[in-house]
């Protein structure tokens, strides 16, 4: 909205330009004399104040018009965000409740204890989606800590960690040393590496065995960017602005197991941190997930 | 001398909660009286005389908050575990700062809660103010101040991440006691994460840095091998 306001100052400005060169720089300054009837500078000013009420109209249409357009954003993504954790609560009561009736009619001890761990399992899935969904409102609120975190170090773990249960895909990590290593940037170390870990993790957990993952870091101007590309199956084009959002799932997820917060958490730790996140992704080729820190 | 089963009040307002929790704590060996507000719970306090009360803090007419208050106020120093609901961390230290024992995040593993109740009965002292009440507390050379969040070893003060400083503060606090990695993370970093254990390992190697404490002769922080942290030194109360 502030750049609009700024384009009514343009013939102000303008206006200011000209005087100061008819003033200052052109051979004369000549003084002019306008004759008017009283009648004529009547409707020459009521004409003047029309256009300055139609302009102020306008601006306040507009400005109107773009509210309106925020709040319908935000109840549609506030209607999408419960049917999407309508879903996501579904299906675990659905089995717990099979369960229980599983567990008051079994024949003999086994099925029913059998029942039970299924019950058991699910409540805990539900507690995991309750324990992220926390974790994103607090991350909103909560002051961040602001220590200084060794990039380099941080990825290295993360990967490490990644790829002990990385299976059959190749994995690599490339982080510079020359000309110099990668700069330290500021912030909360444990929120950065639950950020880069749920990408490499994500990274391994939608790719197939014998696939490629190779996370890059390098210094960009004032960024440090991180990459993580693989060479999975991509997401489609139709998929990829709602990647980031709350329980988002697309086709190739369904049937994964998570809680479909990851990637929301990832964007909310680096956005947080002053810093964005990106996504390319080919169908069939695979998707390079980008994230950008400022660096102290 | 054989003691009778301790007594627990559990004070919350979901009755499916309680209906499922006081079978398992009796189970426990406890005995356990229910109720279902602070209002009930004040007059359970003054009436069944519970060794240890397991409060949440979201409740109508008196929040679990407010009770544990008036408890304080009028010098009841009862051991009091809240049971959280909002994950916030300025709730959590707010509990401790307001004299609770401990507390847990719902929702919590059952078994957990009973292992709290133990470990707290098991550090009560009768009638005195526990140290999770006491403002500064010292171990050795080692003092804590706790609502400024500042630590010092002899004249000197540390310097200290301030998760170092809620990690040392909750280990001061709970003393001699075998505290998990799960569970650190669930008390001090306020939510639990599979790779999380990774945060709790640093932040003791901060802090044994800091401290100039040795890990395989410790004065302050015991490794449990493949369980957790144990603080080890005597904790007391300072001026």
């Amino acid at each position: 909205m502030k750049p609009r306001w700024l384009l009514l100052l343009i013939p102000l400005g303008a206006g200011l330009i000209l005087a100061l060169v008819v003033r200052y720089a052109a051979p004369t300054n000549p003084v002019l004399y306008l004759r008017a009837d009283l009648a004529t500078l009547i409707l020459i000013g009521a004409a003047l104040l029309s256009l300055a009420w139609f302009a102020a109209g306008w601006v306040a249409a507009r400005f109107e018009h773009q509210r309106q357009d925020l709040i319908a954003q935000a109840s549609d993504d506030r209607l999408r965000f419960l049917r999407r954790l309508d879903h996501e609560l579904k299906n675990p009561l659905t089995a717990m409740r099979a369960g229980l009736a599983n567990a008051s009619e079994a024949p003999d001890e086994a099925a029913r204890l059998a029942a039970f761990a299924t019950v058991e399992a699910q409540a805990l899935r539900l507690s995991r989606l309750s324990a992220d969904l926390r974790k994103l409102a607090e991350l909103e609120t909560r002051p961040l800590e602001q220590a200084a975190v060794d990039a380099a170090g941080l990825l290295q773990e993360a990967f490490d960690l990644v790829q002990e249960r990385a299976g059959d895909r190749q994995l690599s990590l490339s982080i510079p040393q020359a000309p110099w290593p990668l700069p330290q940037i500021s912030g909360d170390p444990d929120l950065l590496f639950l950020a880069v870990h749920n990408l490499l993790e994500n990274a391994v957990k939608f790719t197939r065995p014998g696939d490629r993952v190779e996370v890059r870091a390098f210094e960009d101007g004032s960024r440090l960017v991180i990459e993580v590309a693989d060479t999975g199956p991509g997401i489609p084009e139709d998929e990829l602005p709602h990647v980031w959002e709350e329980l988002y799932r697309g086709q190739g997820a369904q049937g994964v197991p998570g809680s479909g917060l990851g990637l929301a958490l990832v964007r909310a730790v680096i956005e947080r941190h002053g810093g964005q996140v990106g996504l390319r992704s080919r169908a069939g080729q695979g998707t390079v997930f980008t994230l950008r820190l400022p660096v102290t | 001398m054989k003691q009778a089963s301790p007594r627990i009040l559990l004070v919350d307002d979901e009755t499916a909660i309680t209906a499922n929790l006081a079978p398992l704590l009796e189970r426990a060996g406890f005995e356990v009286a229910v109720a279902g507000d602070g209002e009930q719970a004040l007059g359970l306090v003054a009436g069944f005389a519970p060794d240890l009360v397991v409060m949440d803090v979201l409740m109508p007419r008196l929040n679990g908050r407010e009770t544990l208050r008036r408890l304080r106020q009028a010098g009841n120093w009862t051991p009091i575990i809240l049971l959280t609901q909002v994950g916030e961390a300025i709730e959590r230290a707010m509990a401790l700062e307001e004299g609770a024992d401990d507390y847990l995040n719902k929702p919590f593993d059952p078994h957990e809660l009973v292992a709290r109740i133990r470990a707290v009965l098991r550090r009560a002292r009768p009638g005195q103010p526990p140290l999770a009440a006491a403002e500064r507390i010292a171990c050795g050379p080692l003092t804590l101040e706790r609502r400024a969040r500042r630590a010092w070893l002899g004249n000197v003060e540390l310097t200290l991440t301030p998760k170092a400083v809620a990690l040392l503060e909750y280990l001061m606090t709970h003393p001699d006691e075998l505290v998990s990695r799960e569970r650190l993370l669930d008390a001090v970093w306020g939510w639990d994460y599979p790779i999380g254990t990774r945060a709790v390992d640093t932040r003791i190697a901060e802090l044994r840095r800091v401290l100039g404490d040795d890990a395989d002769q410790p004065s302050y922080i015991e490794t449990v091998s493949g369980q957790g942290y144990r603080f080890v030194g005597r904790v007391e109360t300072a001026r």
